[in-house]
């Protein structure tokens, strides 16, 4: 088997639409999630917060590369060109056949589905559509408009699997190069935020509802205040690389990926399983050939639902003990849904790069359920060498990586 | 009524406001694929724009099939209006 490393990363996320400016909101405590005007509109929606991302520079985009393009994949598409940017590639290798993209969503477009529906059931008329539609809102619009503006001949593939999806990019993308069937692939994932979306959540109570007023208390991951997730959107890529072609480039290496499962719990589709979570926890660590005590820190995936991060805690618990130092990040940017995964990864490896654990925001009391791990609820200078990255979807689809720093850089 | 001048400046705002082309370029006698840049996706959502922009229902008019030029949609829609008149 090849060995995969990450040697690029881009971001467009709540926090701002780069990575620099995503690591400084966290680094400087902030909040992206805000009251959403107009929400209120919606009857039954309860949950009236959510953490956009900013829409900006798409018109750089010629016309006939846009023209397919909804919101999601306008981050896709520019998170992608930093990642690529960052990596150092040229554009002759990424048309090569040997460069691919795995790129993840939940649903694909929802702002543009919704957008058909609105044209075309009222009367039932199809005739107002417009040819776009399709390629705007399908759930491989990201993967198929990156791959296409930016000239990709290699593999294209759309994850989707809820929260899970980018993970399940990533998780592919790194099975792909282990065999050798590309060199290069961009994996991450792509969402927008939209009614729809959040409401989908919201009629399984959930969201946070008890925030709207004082939105940047919530999501307030393992707190004992904490009341339900908060939809957030953006994308983030990674370049994976075959470990001989990064090294022959001289690309920088941000660490290597050195184990990955994903499974279901086959118990319920929308209830956090924990022993799902321990099984797919010690699959991921033992195709890496990592025991517990090697893992450096865990990036929780925490969406701040009452069972989800009851579960995950107690399933860190019978691994890990309170040893491990863990942290989730939703309490800054939301639940980025499929594209969580990514930019979580991108953050996590800042921490390991710069030696230092970002707390989990909004975290200030620990619940009862949620003790006996090592929640880290203030910066913690500390060593990362080896990390894992949790994402427990919707769909009882779990997916967990394993990364490690590359000794010799 | 919709006169000629009102159906050039209709057509030639779809083109703006759909296909971002520049009113300079904007002459009956451009081929709308080979001088404006139109491909046959750009052509459904044409036609949609122009059913939307005049009321008119021509999905499924086979005369849309023979439009190249600019020129060929300002004479098609005022057939449309004469048609409807008579």
């Amino acid at each position: 088997m090849k060995r995969v490393v990450i040697t690029g990363v881009g971001a467009v996320s709540p926090l701002g639409n780069d990575v620099p400016s995503l690591i400084e909101g966290i680094e400087q405590g902030k909040s992206a999630v805000q009251y959403m005007e107009g929400w209120e509109q919606y009857t039954g929606l309860r949950s009236l917060v959510g953490a956009p991302a900013e829409l900006k520079d798409e018109k750089s985009i010629p016309r006939k590369s846009r023209r397919s393009m909804g919101r999601m994949s306008f981050f896709a598409v520019q998170a992608t060109q930093q990642a690529i940017a960052d990596a150092g590639l040229e554009q002759k290798e990424l048309s090569s056949g040997r460069v691919g993209c795995v790129i993840g969503s939940t649903m694909g477009g929802a702002e543009s589905l919704n957008d058909a529906f609105e044209t075309m059931l009222p009367e039932k008329d199809l005739s107002q559509l417009t040819s776009m539609r399709f390629f705007q809102c399908v759930s491989h619009t990201a993967a198929m408009n990156v791959s296409q503006y930016l000239g990709l001949t290699g593999y294209v593939m759309a994850t989707s699997a809820a929260c899970a999806s980018a993970s399940q990019a990533l998780g592919a993308g790194y099975d792909i190069i282990r065999l050798g069937k590309q060199d290069v692939v961009l994996c991450g994932g792509a969402e927008e935020l939209h009614p729809t979306v959040t409401g989908s959540f919201d009629v399984l109570f959930a969201t946070s509802v008890n925030y709207n007023d004082i939105p940047h208390r919530t999501p307030r991951p393992f707190d004992r205040e904490r009341d339900g997730l908060v939809c957030g959107e953006g994308s983030g890529i990674l370049v994976l690389e075959e470990y001989e072609h990064a090294l022959m480039r001289k690309a920088k290496i941000y660490a290597e990926i050195v184990g990955y499962h994903t499974c279901g719990s086959g118990a319920h589709v929308s209830q956090s399983n924990k022993d799902a979570m321990v099984f797919c926890l010690r699959e991921a660590l033992a195709s890496a050939h990592i025991s517990p005590g090697e893992v450096d820190y865990i990036n929780a995936h925490a969406t701040a639902t009452m069972q989800g991060d009851k579960e995950e805690a107690e399933a860190i618990r019978d691994i890990f003990g309170d040893e491990v130092p863990v942290s989730g990040l939703k309490g800054y940017i939301g639940h980025t849904l499929g594209a969580s995964g990514s930019l979580e990864l991108i953050v996590s490896l800042a921490m390991m790069e710069k030696g230092l654990v970002y707390p989990t925001l909004n975290l200030k009391t620990v619940s009862p359920d949620c003790e006996g791990i090592h929640h880290v609820m203030h910066p913690l200078a500390w060593d990362i060498r080896v990390m894992v990255k949790n994402c427990f979807a919707f769909g009882g689809i779990n997916a967990a990586l394993v990364c490690k720093k590359v000794n010799h850089q | 009524m919709t006169t000629e001048q009102e159906v050039i400046t209709l057509t030639n705002q779809v083109f703006e406001e759909s296909f971002e082309i520049e009113k300079e370029k904007l002459q009956p006698q451009m081929n709308i694929f080979e001088d404006l840049g139109l491909d046959s996706l750009d052509v459904v959502d044409l036609v949609v724009a122009l059913q939307k922009k005049f009321g008119v229902k021509i999905r499924d008019d086979e005369r849309v099939r023979s439009i190249r030029t600019l020129g060929d949609i300002y004479q098609f829609i005022l057939s449309l209006k004469t048609e409807w008149k008579s």
